[in-house]
């Protein structure tokens, strides 16, 4: 018989597979907050700018997921830019504008924008 | 161009090892192999990796190093900077829950102080996906538990670790589970608490919405050890979005057998479902809120008998907080006695907090127990916007109190919080500079409990009421000589004789305000005058000699309080004055000035 912690492991590696199939290995990854807070600081257009250039293949070997609030209530909303083989970026307080500047700059161009960066 | 991120663990331990020696050889050899322009070096709080200190991390890759010598420096700049070779025989493989959000956040001021176990995963996994939660470790504490753990061993483990309850009472939670297991009853419940009433607290609505599974896997744990199969979330209407990732989460867990029948293939069974609260601030105590689940008034009973006795409809039911569930997995797998080297001697773990009010950076916030409010004040929150004097920190919300800025260094656990004369509470957590009225803010919070008080027992509907009558008088420079010792006396008598913890709470922002900051009562009854220029009656406007007498002022007065001739100084008269303040905001000189 399988013990439940066997059950367990060969859950996980299902689960691990169906995030790697979503293309969790991608050069670049996006998290945007999405939590009551973020949502109310307008998170949702954020994430919505980011949904648009993936659909309309503006950028390309993005994985883009939400994530709930990691606490920095005056900055939101936030979004985090993890680059392989880079340190992760995070973003406050980013507007739809911002969004775009954040799609043409850093991830085409690979230009962190400063200004915006969490410190 | 940075290439490296290099994070030195700055816990006490890894202090105590010398790890501030060992950060100066490392950036004298940086400078040596030319590498400055390369390696950024970034300091941590404690990872938790005590006993395997000096800890460094290396970005990208998170290798993590431990028991790091001068001489593997050179080694590890030489080898895996250099040469792009990690070193296998100086890389530790640690897993511990808790610690894989700094590996991500850790690199900021602001996340650096801080311990997150109870939020571990809030702000890191899409909360509305299982897989992401499984990948990390998610379950595996309740399949360790159910493939060879037995109940008891699980009440063991969690007495072991000294976990206290994160609801505001901080009542041992290992011990209530013993309680709660050793009634003999074939019916028992679970319930988790996640009313959060508190004024401006959020604590609770994040961790669900940031992960709800976690929750879910320490409740099914809870109902294995104590014997119940049946668990309820207690939520209010008011968190839309956390309820939609709740119904999500007990969808998806059901699914993939995590919940419902034989769970994960055991003969152990355990059904969750929510209930909603109308948001009523008593329904956050537990007998209250055992009574709105049964469709009854929400009134707080007597007790004994504690809820781990007689119940949910009679039944031994074991009710703990939102965060109290979601360190029951980390106590799990990382183990009790792991989890008691966090903290103090009698506060375990850590604490997740709301920082607000007038501080940088506003924010949630998880700190080990014993963090002293300086730290989380300074360090975390970046002190105070616009050179601003700390006057006041307030804790606890509506049951907590106000402490002064000379106990700035109090460390934050259960005990000396207390003894400051406030309260851990839940969590809120609120800034107060020079700007705010300490007579104001005690009228804030009474306001709020008198008129959330159930009425079902006089001390508490009346006390709080004539203690509110007796704070609005002051503030409207109506106060009255003998007044303090009035509301001295009201609110011990509502503290001993209110039937439940929100009379009995109810008094601390009055009671706690007046014992230190006794001055600014007295100011206010005696000088009508307040300092902080917050209660409008007491404030007077008045013409200065910058006055060249334009009549500016004299033409925008509403109530027409304003007097003067042509060119010369005009004068308020402050009996007809509103205190609106039309006249100050005209005056193009100065003149007017708030006394
Ligand atoms: C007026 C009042 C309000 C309360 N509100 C809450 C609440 O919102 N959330 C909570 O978890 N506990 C609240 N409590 C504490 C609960 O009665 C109870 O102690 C707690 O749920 C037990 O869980 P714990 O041991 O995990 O803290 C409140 C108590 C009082 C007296």
């Amino acid at each position: 018989m399988t013990t439940p912690l066997e059950t367990l492991r060969k859950k996980r590696a299902e689960s691990v597979n169906r995030i790697l199939q979503k293309g969790y290995l991608a050069n670049t990854r996006v998290y945007v907050g999405m939590a009551t807070c973020e949502i109310a600081a307008g998170s949702k257009d954020v994430m919505e700018v980011f949904q648009n250039a993936i659909s309309t293949g503006k950028v390309k070997d993005v994985y883009l997921s939400q994530k709930g609030c990691a606490g920095r209530c005056n900055l939101e909303p936030t979004v985090e830019v993890v680059e392989a083989g880079k340190n992760p970026i995070k973003y406050g307080k980013v507007t739809k504008e911002r969004a775009w500047d954040i799609i043409t700059k850093h991830i085409i161009n690979g230009e962190v924008i400063e200004e915006w960066v969490i410190e | 161009m940075k290439e490296h991120v290099i994070t030195i663990c700055n816990g006490t331990a890894c202090i105590n090892k010398d790890v501030r020696g060992l950060q100066n050889i490392l950036e004298e050899q940086l400078v040596k192999l030319d590498l400055q322009d390369k390696v950024k070096i970034n300091v941590s709080g404690c990872l938790g990796m005590c006993d395997k200190g000096p800890v460094m991390i290396v970005y990208p890759g998170y290798t993590i190093y431990g028991g790091v010598t001068e001489k593997d420096i050179t080694e590890i700049l030489q080898e895996h900077i250099i040469n792009k070779r990690p070193i296998s025989r100086l890389a530790i493989q640690e897993d511990n829950l808790f610690n894989r959000f700094f590996r991500i956040f850790g690199d900021t001021k602001f996340f650096g102080r801080q311990m997150r176990i109870a939020l571990r995963n809030c702000g890191i996994i899409d909360p509305e996906n299982i897989d992401d939660y499984i990948a990390l470790r998610g379950y595996e504490a309740l399949a360790k538990i159910l493939t060879d753990m037995t109940a008891q061993d699980v009440i063991d483990e969690v007495k072991k670790s000294g976990l206290r309850g994160r609801g505001g009472g901080g009542f041992p939670t290992g011990t209530k589970w013993q309680f709660t297991a050793d009634q003999i009853n074939d019916q028992k419940y679970v319930i988790c608490n996640a009313d959060e009433g508190d004024p401006g607290a959020f604590m609770d609505r994040s961790a669900i919405e940031g992960d709800p599974h976690t929750i879910l896997e320490g409740m099914i744990i809870g109902g294995y050890a104590i014997g119940a199969n049946k668990g309820i979330i207690y939520i209010r209407a008011e968190y839309p979005l956390a309820i939609k990732r709740l119904e999500k989460a007990l969808a998806d867990a059901e699914a993939h057998c995590l919940l419902g029948k034989n769970i994960l293939g055991s003969n152990f069974d355990f059904d969750i479902e929510i209930r909603l609260g109308a948001g009523a601030f008593v329904c956050g105590e537990e007998t209250a809120l055992i009574r709105s689940i049964e469709g009854r008034r929400g009134m707080p009973k007597p007790r004994p008998p504690y809820p781990s006795v007689s119940g949910l409809f009679g039944f031994p039911t074991l009710i703990n907080n939102v965060e109290t569930w979601a360190n029951v997995p980390v106590v799990i797998l990382d183990g009790g006695s792991w989890f008691s080297t966090v903290g103090t001697e009698k506060s375990k773990g850590t604490k997740v907090f709301a920082l607000a009010g007038m501080v940088n950076n506003t924010g949630l916030i998880e700190v080990p127990m014993g963090t002293t409010l300086r730290e989380i004040i300074y360090d975390i929150g970046g002190g105070l916007p616009n050179g601003k004097q700390l006057k006041a920190i307030q804790t606890g919300g509506p049951s907590g109190g106000c402490l002064p800025a000379e106990y700035l260094d109090t460390p934050i656990d259960y005990e000396s919080l207390a003894k400051a004369g406030s309260i851990m509470g839940s969590g809120g957590m609120i800034v107060m500079n020079e700007d705010v009225c300490m007579v104001d803010v005690a009228r804030f919070f009474i306001e709020f409990t008198q008129s959330e008080s159930c009425g079902k027992c006089t001390p508490c509907r009346e006390g709080t009421k004539r203690m509110y009558e007796i704070l609005t008088r002051i503030i409207e420079g109506k106060g009255m000589p003998g007044d303090i010792e009035k509301l001295e006396r009201l609110g011990s008598m509502t503290q001993k004789a209110s039937l439940c913890g929100l009379g009995q709470s109810a008094p601390n922002p009055v009671l706690s305000t007046i014992k230190n900051f006794r001055e600014e009562y007295e100011e206010h009854i005696n000088e009508k005058k307040c300092r902080a220029g917050v209660c409008k009656a007491l404030l007077n406007y008045v013409i200065t000699e910058k006055c060249i007498g334009c009549g500016a002022c004299k033409r925008v007065c509403p109530v027409d309080a304003i007097d003067g001739n042509k060119k010369q100084m005009h004068h308020i008269d402050n009996d007809k004055c509103i205190r609106c303040g039309m006249c100050m905001n005209t005056c193009k000189f100065g003149a007017i000035i708030k006394s």
